[in-house]
């Protein structure tokens, strides 16, 4: 769980740490709206290219970026596999005989054992399973001899097909990269700051920017401490003998509930005493407040702007062309 | 044999600021009977690391120890079973809150022992017993523990952990937050326990004259090390505690000053108040 670097700000000294929160949000907005206007995979990937530029000249570590990415790795793959399976439009550029005999079977099963044995012992748990995905492949393909169990099938990849889930997934990479950068840069309180001060002209048809900023910065500023709070609950019931791993399903529910009221009325009480500590430095909800630091924008703001909107107007000028 | 601890450290380690060493090359044992042990030093010497180690909560980074047999080490072992460990030695964490969640006082302390495969009604003999030992009476095993005072609740959260009938009781700042008699009925409480079952018990605290009253051997954490092990009476006669973010416990402080303020020749060694009040006492007389 610790690794999951989405919404995380690592502090760090560079190009994007100085610019405005302002013109951040505003420009990877822009340039977001820009990469869902492209429309073949030739344009994405030159995008694919800036953004890894843009990570060089910020300074931020490509493998930080990367390690990011770790928690939706699944669903890229997904979308991936699935795009080239029901995708059936184009150029056949793959077909297959596969069959399915009763060796086949047996390899898959000694496949399946196999992979659960070393997944035991070997650390790269993912790399492995795609080897494991891969020998699915090949067996299907090469175990032909045998008394097949079903008609023999064909595994067919069409051009169109493989060209939409790069396309997919590029496009994903990109907008996930994007929003990397902006969390791994700006202060969570500076993000709700700049976020406050562009929704300020909502206040004209009644949309409090202010207690909407508090409420997000709030939450914010909690994930890790009930994260915590959570950790020492975990390890409270395990010393009372709470496992978490192993037993029945009944078990297993008696020990989330063992977790969760805990979980519940610590959230309550720390919300009290921040409520109570509010109060006491003078909180007043809606009123008019001062801040230590006001965002000022300066040249590097209106040049990333600026840059951010022609990206934009190149995205449309491409899209009408 | 109860806990030994083999060149063990635990680094944390967070995204943001790298790894951070909360115990280093702590070598450590704890016997199973009759030890009665105070584990004292500043906030983040990693006092409660050490504790968490004791029923393998978390596994040592580095080095080895051994919990009544069960060899543990950095990785997770399917030898092991860490639920028997956490029966051997029980854990009571510093705030009642994180682990108090049933509607009665007497179901919370049942969740222990049913964890371990007994029946219903053998738990409830042994929540019934493991309350009356805490102090508490029958009237409060139909209770909400979250209706309770912070004195009650902490002695529930106690009865809970007592109830597993573990061979050595580790508590975590028992005493923090306690009125200064609610403080000494606890203490006393231990004591009975220890003296009784003759289970060993393993108390963190900042309070020196609860160490200097009580205990008979005292352990001391400076900058995630261990660099004290011994009779607390040899503790306060001979370091330098001060260096070490400790304090005298009262009846030191007190002696000591009128030493100096009335060139007096008191024994400044003494342990409770009212034999510090005799020793003055006995030099008013002379």
């Amino acid at each position: 769980m610790k690794n999951i670097i989405i919404g995380q700000y690592i502090p760090g000294k560079g190009l994007f740490y100085r610019l405005d929160p302002r013109t951040k949000i505003v420009s990877v907005l822009f340039i977001m709206i820009a990469v869902f206007l492209l429309q073949t995979i030739e344009q994405l990937l030159i995008a694919l290219g800036v953004a890894i530029i843009m990570l060089l000249i910020g300074r931020i570590s490509i493998i930080k970026v990367l390690k990011g990415l770790k928690p939706i790795l699944v669903l890229l793959i997904f979308t991936f596999i699935f795009q080239i399976m029901l995708n059936r439009e184009g150029v056949m550029i793959v077909n297959q005989e596969m069959q399915l005999t009763i060796f086949t079977a047996l390899f898959l099963l000694l496949a399946l054992i196999i992979w659960r044995i070393l997944s035991r012992y070997i650390r790269y748990r993912f790399l492995l399973f795609l080897a494991f995905v891969a020998s699915i492949f090949l067996i299907l393909v090469y175990v032909d001899f045998g008394y097949p169990l079903v008609n023999s099938f064909s595994f067919k990849i069409y051009e169109q097909g493989l060209r939409m889930s790069a396309f997919v997934v590029v496009r994903l990479l990109i907008i996930i990269t994007l929003s990397t950068v902006l969390t791994l840069t700006t202060k969570p309180t500076d993000l709700t700051q700049g976020l406050e001060k562009l929704m300020h002209p909502l206040k004209k048809i009644g949309f409090d920017s202010e207690s909407f900023a508090l409420i997000i910065s709030i939450s914010l500023r909690y994930i890790p401490t009930i994260f915590d709070e959570a950790n020492k609950i975990m390890l409270a019931q395990a010393s009372r003998g709470a496992d978490f791993s192993e037993g029945k399903l009944k078990d297993k529910l008696k020990q989330v509930i063992s977790l969760l009221v805990p979980m519940f009325i610590i959230a309550f009480m720390r919300s009290e005493e921040l409520a109570n500590a509010m109060e006491s430095r003078n909180f007043v909800p809606g009123e008019k407040r001062t801040r230590i630091y006001e965002l000022v924008f300066s040249y590097r703001d209106v040049l990333a702007t600026t840059i951010s909107v022609l990206i934009l107007a190149g995205a449309i000028v491409l899209k009408v062309i | 044999m109860g806990i030994r601890f083999n060149q063990v450290s635990y680094d944390y380690s967070s995204f943001a600021q790298g790894l951070y060493t909360a115990i280093k090359d702590i070598n450590l044992e704890i016997t199973e009977k009759n030890e009665f042990i105070a584990l004292v030093g500043h906030t983040g010497s990693g006092k409660s690391t050490l504790a968490k180690h004791m029923n393998a909560l978390i596994f040592p980074t580095s080095g080895s120890l051994e919990i009544f047999g069960n060899i543990i080490t950095s990785k997770r072992s399917k030898k092991i079973k860490y639920n028997s460990i956490r029966k051997k030695v029980g854990l009571v964490f510093q705030f009642p809150e994180y682990q108090l969640f049933e509607e009665t006082v007497e179901k919370d302390i049942m969740f222990g022992p049913m964890n371990f495969k007994i029946t219903r009604d053998e738990a409830k003999i042994l929540a019934k017993e493991a309350l009356n030992l805490v102090g508490l009476d029958d009237t409060y095993l139909t209770r909400n523990p979250y209706n309770l005072s912070g004195g009650e609740k902490k002695r529930v959260s106690i009865a809970g952990i007592l109830a597993m009938d573990p061979d050595i009781l580790v508590l975590d700042e028992p005493t923090s937050g306690l009125d200064p008699a609610g403080k000494r009925v606890l203490m006393n409480l231990f004591k009975d326990i220890n003296e009784k079952t003759g289970k060993t018990i393993v108390i963190i605290t900042h309070d020196m004259d609860l160490v200097y009253q009580y205990f008979n051997r005292v352990l001391v954490m400076n900058d995630s090390k261990l660099i004290y092990d011994g009779l607390p009476e040899q503790l306060f006669k001979e370091k330098d505690l001060y260096i070490n973010h400790l304090d005298y416990p009262n009846t030191i402080k007190v002696l000591t000053y009128l030493n100096q303020k009335l060139n007096l020749n008191l024994n400044v060694y003494q342990k409770t108040n009212a034999d510090a009040l005799l020793e003055i006492k006995r030099a008013a007389k002379l």
